[in-house]
């Protein structure tokens, strides 16, 4: 770690202080949304569809109406058949909508066809099993290019099947590029159907009080997001509405999505006028929730024979399964990122998401990066080996400078990817193990490397916004009032210490309060690599218009000018004259009796965005007669501008590399190409990376000079899993002479290539 | 048709009355108001479950509550005295094992069952002690820190 950047010292901000919210959850007494209950509560669950693609002639419900303890069932014909988008951001530029809360036709195994509420859940399997459907199963089609055809099956009425028009980015002449390349690569590469599986299933629990305010807890990243929704969608106005989501068991993306689930939840609440939960089974998280988008990239890059990239042309192929949810957004960014990473004169690249009956595909960390980073950094690999350079060497020759336009449009304000990239060659060895002689048996050691730069917000597609609210309490201690909810990443930490080093009281004096739109500011949700970032800058305005108004008061009662005041642990004073001094508490509260003053801090942060960079190295040892991939180490080196905290900021790219890891070797939701039935919905099925698997992993955070976040943070959320398979691949290739250009890396998929 | 069982959670005698095919887990949760244990699966496969059942580490969700009668569960919130943590709870605090915390619960259970079996263990011990423990949030770097610090410093208290 670098040495802390500006002149000031820092006492908080840059410090592993634990979470605020640690001890909560380590003693048990954290409430998630699975563990609310309220008096007279009832049980709900959804009824499935077991085609992928059928239309409902008819449902009788009335056996399992008659069920004792059912108390409601919702059908189609009981909803409002309100079209609304999966992905209901406000302020995005492109909704998709196409889902409705319930309708007659289901899309996919797994759609929601009918909604029952009990006293007990165990009365819900049976009352379930007695509804009645008559599906007339029609066509379903799985993949994307088969559902492009025009013979294909329509899943909503659009042209070839795709949720928008092609996505295209082109910059100068890709003909010309390729005209003035040496030599011209070209590959198709294509990825799996990872589940973000967070542990804390989907779930929600709703109640209306008698004079029709609607409560939902619910485990969402985005709180405001959702009431919006329920507003729209439901008729409610906003401020009858309060969601609450205060601990959170993971989301990775995919819980800023309004699935079919909290809609008729609200619904029967509303039906039976008793509070009702709803709680996803870990199959249905499965089946139901959202995966990360199977792409097929076919690229293709002109390069001249000293490794300089002249062009790139490429295709980028999302299946978005059978609504949109983030499908829009994700092949934006994937596509950008495409034509990104490194410097190309002349760029072509579509970006195309196509309806499938499979399951939904949505957003779920790097939000369409870490497909297109597999692609293009496999692809730069292989032209590293193809012209004998170094890897490194290679990347170094098409470095963007500051001042190129990046991925989302804006300029660079520095690129960091050469000191990530040097960095991570030193931690690794990576001069020594690429000179290495091939090892001797069948074990094969090798190393190999992958870059990604990321934008850590929405911007432009999103008008990205947080606030935050500064109140200080008659004692001089603090409330901070965030939009942004904390998923599990330690945002409400950080965000203490951002507010404790701006207000110069300590951390200890800092209460968060997040995630309930009753009480705090908006937020559009946390997502993308955020919240530090934006939500962080929202903090910082906001203890700065704090800081002021307690700095205004203190130089009234010292007597003394405002910018000769500083506050630290709490108290005013002079700088010209330290005996000049007051407590914050008694400035707020005066002593002498006259009546607390209110002081309530402001900020709201709508930046535009920021690029975050990341090299990570992989060693692996792969046994060439087993097809057996064993990860040594990783090496991830990430620029992630000021680190607030080492401690939760490492955790981020430790998390990721579990999550990248599993993503090159092992984790898919395989969906069976008749049935459209997801084979392996559990956990002893889809594989994850258990503590034993993991390997040894170094995480090295490199701080660079930058001003536009709160302290010059900025994301890093996403990073972590955007190159972590392509660097696994690449060292799979160089340990075995076998290019993989499919994920998994299972076993007899690499057989099948080794040389 | 439900019948009593007699169960020590944490030290206290309960008599609840339970289904046949309730699962300790939900009798846990839903009767006893002990939210501690998460429910991530509900089929043995993630460990958030996890509790002391006779000292001994269970998934609880596999294990029926009828089958618990007369035996002593620890759960998370009976691991140290009220305002007090259990040395694991206060390492997995200190070194950042905890992100959501879903899979905490059951992670430190495990945790601790294994350093009352092996107090010094290797780091290897470690992580094949919590294979049964699914954690998506912190690629368990944190948490076998954490293990191993409070092993150092007495963590079988
Ligand atoms: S809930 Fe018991 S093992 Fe997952
Ligand atoms: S901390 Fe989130 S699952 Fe382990």
């Amino acid at each position: 770690m670098s040495a802390h950047l500006g002149p000031t010292p820092l006492r908080v901000v840059g410090q592993r202080v634990p979470k605020v919210d640690g001890v909560d959850k380590a003693t048990g007494v954290a409430q998630y949304t699975v563990d609310v209950r309220r008096p007279r509560m009832l049980y709900a669950r959804l009824l499935r569809s077991p085609h992928a693609h059928a239309r409902i002639r008819h449902m009788d419900v009335s056996r399992a109406q008659a069920l004792r303890g059912v108390r409601a069932i919702l059908t189609y014909r009981d909803v409002p058949p309100v079209v609304h988008a999966g992905q209901p951001q406000p302020r995005a530029g492109s909704l998709a909508r196409d889902q409705r809360i319930l309708e007659d036709r289901v899309r996919f195994v797994g759609d929601g066809v009918a909604a029952v509420a009990a006293d007990h859940p165990d009365i819900l399997e049976e009352a379930l099993a007695l509804i009645q459907v008559d599906y007339e199963v029609l066509p379903a089609v799985f993949d994307p290019f088969e559902a492009m055809q025009p013979a294909a099956p329509s899943l909503h009425g659009t042209d070839r099947n795709l949720v928008i028009p092609p996505f295209i980015v082109r910059h100068g002449d890709v003909e010309q590029g390729f005209a003035e390349a040496d030599y011209i690569f070209e590959g198709r590469y294509e990825t799996s159907r990872p589940m973000p599986a967070y542990m804390e299933p989907d779930a929600c629990v709703c109640e209306f009080d008698p004079s029709g305010r609607l409560t939902v807890w619910i485990s969402t990243q985005a709180p405001f997001m959702v009431r919006g929704s329920l507003s729209e969608v439901l008729g409610i106005p906003m401020s009858k509405i309060r969601v609450i989501c205060e601990h959170m068991g993971g989301g990775f993306g995919a819980k800023q999505d309004l699935y079919q689930y909290p809609y008729l939840c609200v619904l029967l609440a509303q039906r039976t006028g008793r509070p009702v939960k709803m709680e996803y089974t870990r199959e249905e998280t499965f089946v139901a929730g959202r995966s990360r988008h199977p792409v097929v990239i076919e690229l293709r890059q002109g390069v001249t024979r000293d490794g300089r990239l002249t062009a790139r042309q490429a295709r980028f192929v999302a299946n978005s399964g059978a609504y949109a949810s983030h499908g829009p957004g994700i092949t934006r960014v994937g596509t950008n990122a495409l034509a990104s990473l490194y410097k190309c004169p002349h760029v072509y690249i579509e970006g195309l998401c196509v309806y499938t009956n499979a399951p939904i595909a949505g957003a779920f960390r790097g939000y369409g990066a870490p497909q297109a980073y597999f692609a293009l950094e496999s692809q730069m690999d292989e032209i590293a080996a193809q012209l004998g350079l170094d890897p490194i060497e290679l990347r170094m020759r098409n470095m963007f400078q500051p001042g190129d336009r990046g991925p989302a449009g804006t300029p660079f304000r520095e690129v960091m990817l050469p000191a990530c990239l040097q960095r991570g060659a030193e931690l690794i060895g990576w001069a020594e193990k690429r000179q290495r002689p091939a090892d001797p048996g069948p074990i094969k050691r090798g190393v190999g490397v992958a870059c990604q730069l990321h934008s850590a917000t929405s911007y432009p597609a999103v008008k990205e916004a947080a606030g935050a609210v500064v109140s200080i309490n008659e004692d001089g201690t603090v409330q901070l009032l965030i939009g942004a909810a904390d998923l599990g990443t330690g945002a409400k930490t950080v965000m203490a210490q951002i507010a404790a080093e701006t207000l110069g009281v300590g951390l200890d004096a800092i209460r968060v309060v997040s995630g309930d739109t009753d009480v705090t500011p908006y937020d559009i949700g946390a997502y993308a690599s955020r919240t530090t970032f934006i939500a962080g800058g929202a903090v910082q305005r906001a203890a700065e218009d704090a800081k002021r108004q307690l700095l205004d008061l203190a130089a009234q009662e010292l007597h003394a000018e405002p910018a000769d005041l500083h506050v630290t642990d709490g108290v005013v004073a002079s700088r010209s004259d330290p005996g000049r001094r007051i407590a914050v508490k008694d400035l707020v509260a005066s002593p002498g009796g006259r009546s607390a003053r209110t002081i309530v801090g402001r900020g709201t942060f709508a930046p535009r965005n920021d690029y975050s960079f990341a090299a990570q190295f992989a060693e692996v040892a792969v046994d060439t007669e087993t097809g057996q991939v064993e990860v040594l180490q990783m090496v991830a080196v990430h620029d992630v501008g000021r680190v607030i905290n080492p401690t939760t900021a490492e955790g981020q790219v430790e998390g990721a590399l579990h999550q990248g890891i599993g993503y090159a070797l092992m984790e898919d939701l395989v969906v069976d190409g008749v049935s459209g039935k997801a084979l392996n919905a559990n956990f002893a099925d889809y594989k994850m990376l258990t503590a034993l698997d993991m390997p040894k992993i170094y995480v090295e955070l490199l701080e660079s000079v930058d001003d536009l976040g709160p302290f010059g943070a900025k994301g890093l959320a996403e990073d972590g899993v955007c190159p972590t398979a392509a660097a696994i691949a690449n060292a799979i290739y160089h340990a075995t002479g076998a290019r993989v250009r499919q994920l998994p890396i299972a076993p007899d998929r690499l057989l099948e290539l080794i040389p | 048709m439900k019948r009593p069982v007699t169960l020590t959670i944490n030290g206290e005698r309960q008599e609840v009355a339970v289904e046949p095919w309730w699962t300790l887990l939900d009798v846990l949760r839903e009767e006893l108001g002990l939210t501690g244990a998460k429910k991530g699966c509900d089929r043995g496969d993630c460990g958030a479950c996890t509790v002391l059942l006779d000292g001994k580490p269970v998934t609880s969700c596999m294990v029926l509550a009828v089958q618990a009668d007369g035996r002593q569960v620890v759960t998370v919130e009976g691991l140290a005295a009220p305002g007090h943590l259990h040395p694991v709870q206060r390492a997995f605090v200190d070194y950042g094992a905890v992100q959501c915390g879903f899979c905490t619960p059951g992670m430190i259970m495990a945790a601790v069952a294994l350093l009352n079996e092996t107090p010094h263990p290797t780091e290897a011990e470690v992580r094949a002690a919590l294979t049964g423990n699914l954690c998506r949030c912190t690629g368990y770097a944190k948490i076998v820190q954490a293990v191993m610090a409070a092993a150092q410093h007495g963590g079988a208290a």
